[in-house]
């Protein structure tokens, strides 16, 4: 099983368990994960973002068999190419982690065109959370909302070359990026760890709507419980190959594994 | 039912370690009791295949008994809209016997009639308690003939809950753990639930505001899957004041229990036992 969708490192506003690799590997043994996508959970507050992945590349040094660090970049931000490139020829990152709502800019701008095209030109896929925490949960310094998804569309398509691996996020089904016959180009995965499965079932939506090459295994974790992600797949009423894919197959075929 | 893969509750417990409850026969201090959900209000076109879907849901996930709710659609509720709910709620309640348990739904504002709806809906119809949403605070005192009730009757009182401190308020009269703490203390022997711990806010607030409130229980449900909040709510509450539910997050629900890292014997006492317990206490 590969989770597309995991973390290293402290989270500015609330403490997280098993953030170290050591711990990580830890849940992930439990859960019955054997690999996972992780990125720095400071970066997403500290302004220099460069930072925190130097934290995440030392720690996934002793693990490269198991913990796949993406870098998080911000286009908005002095020195992001330099960073790209350290973070892909020297640490070894896989793709980019992109969070335009708290870094403040938006995906049309320039700067982020240019840093999506750069990655794909390297064969980094580009992973975009949706949300990091529950807005109703957000501390009272903060208002981030979640990305729109119609802007995310309006990057897939510009972007066709480049792979996008679209995480904690729902209401796909509402947006062209979950909708049949959208026009968009098959260039983005979605995946499992905020859909829903069973009274809106979002999830068996998507499958129908998209097919069965652009769902992966997220969890969330250890900002999430890994559980919820595993259920979800329980009761998803999909046969064993399709379930196979989503678990592994189709995120070992983006991360060329 | 067609098409369904249906999840024995056997293996949901051993999914959840509780190996110790599948060692003995089994028990009713191994059900697996949901303590808050909800029903369709019926102006939902789809309100049947939604019941349906609850139901199928729980089957797949080991869900034994749902306590459900049906609530206005519009707020503040009217006398009509709650008793027209709770009518439907009955309904529900002979569609899936022994499956759903009913609490009576009522707008604290409308005294006498939310007091004869109570009466008559958990002495007549054979509900299990009272459900409380956001018309007012827990704390106005409009609100408190309907708890002295609930203390005459036994029954518990399941309270809408959330606390967003960042943000201007969309419900202006929702209660919060505090406001459940303070309530506590002027009646300390009504049996509160604290609904939605995994979807009303700040958890971590709401935990640590009913720290000194022994007499508040607090659910479980709501889809927000943060690691910790169930361990950090028995750390400072205690695993006896915890109770499984899933306000229509089923998967969520299941899926934090699962990962929770707690005894075989909390994990017990949440997911069923300690509701057992709370509806043991009605009044004859």
């Amino acid at each position: 099983m590969i989770d597309v969708n995991a973390y290293l490192g402290h989270f500015a506003f609330r403490q997280l368990r098993y953030n170290t690799a050591a711990g990580l590997l830890e849940l992930m043994d439990r859960a019955g994960i054997e690999r996972a996508v992780v990125s720095s959970a400071a970066s997403i507050t500290y302004r220099n973002a460069q930072a925190g992945n130097e934290e995440v590349a030392a720690e996934v040094r002793s693990h490269p068999d198991r913990l796949l660090p993406f870098a998080v970049l911000n286009p908005a931000y002095a020195g992001w190419q330099d960073d790209l490139k350290i973070c892909h020829d020297q640490f070894g990152m896989r793709g980019v982690r992109l969070y335009p709502r708290w870094h403040k800019y938006r995906l049309s701008e320039g700067a982020c065109l240019e840093l999506v095209n750069t990655a794909a030109g390297r064969g980094m896929p580009v992973s975009i959370p949706i949300r990091v925490e529950d807005r109703r949960q957000q501390s009272w310094l903060v208002d981030v909302p979640d990305v729109d998804l119609e802007e995310i569309a309006g990057l897939v398509k510009a972007c066709p070359q480049a792979q996008f691996i679209l995480v904690s996020g729902s209401g796909f089904v509402s947006s062209s990026l979950g909708r049949k016959a959208s026009g968009l180009p098959s260039n983005y995965v979605i995946d499992t760890s905020l859909l829903s499965a069973v009274m809106a079932n979002e999830l068996g939506q998507l499958l129908a709507n998209l097919g069965e090459d652009r769902l992966v295994f997220g969890t969330g974790i250890p900002f999430h419980y890994p559980g919820p992600a595993l259920a979800k797949l329980e009761v998803l009423e999909a046969s064993d190959a399709v379930k196979q894919k989503i678990r592994q197959l189709n995120a070992a075929r983006l991360l060329r594994l | 039912m067609p098409g369904s893969i249906s999840i024995p509750r056997r293996t949901f417990l051993e999914s959840l370690g509780a190996a110790a409850c599948l060692r003995a026969a089994p028990s009713a201090a191994a059900k697996v009791i949901d303590c808050h959900d909800h029903l369709a209000h019926h102006s939902r076109a789809s309100w049947q295949e939604d019941d349906r879907k609850l139901i199928d849901a729980a089957d797949k996930l080991g869900i034994d008994q749902l306590c459900c709710s049906i609530l206005t659609p519009q707020r503040p509720a009217t006398p009509e809209g709650f008793r027209e709910c709770n009518q439907w709620m009955a309904d529900g309640m002979r569609r899936f016997p022994g499956r759903i348990l009913g609490y009576c739904f009522v707008n604290p504002g409308h005294g006498r009639e939310a007091l004869a709806e109570i009466r008559r809906c958990i002495e007549d119809r054979g509900f299990i308690g009272v459900k409380l949403y956001n018309d007012y605070v827990v704390t106005e005192p409009v609100v408190w003939p309907v708890v002295e009730l609930a203390i005459q009757l036994r029954v518990p009182i399941l309270h809408h809950a959330g606390h967003i401190s960042w943000l201007a308020q969309p419900q202006p009269r929702i209660t919060d753990g505090g406001h459940l703490a303070e309530l506590s203390r002027r009646y300390p022997e009504a049996m509160l639930i604290c609904a939605h711990i995994c979807g009303g806010g700040d958890w971590e607030w709401t935990i640590k505001a009913l720290r000194n409130a022994p007499s508040v229980y607090l659910d479980t449900s709501g889809s927000v899957v943060d690691e910790g909040v169930i361990e950090m709510a028995v750390r400072v509450l205690g695993a006896d004041r915890l109770l499984f539910a899933c306000d229509t997050s089923l998967t969520a629900s299941v899926g934090r229990m699962r990962s929770a890292s707690l005894s075989d014997a909390d994990k017990r006492k949440i997911l069923g036992a300690n509701f057992e317990r709370i509806l043991s206490r009605r009044a004859a």
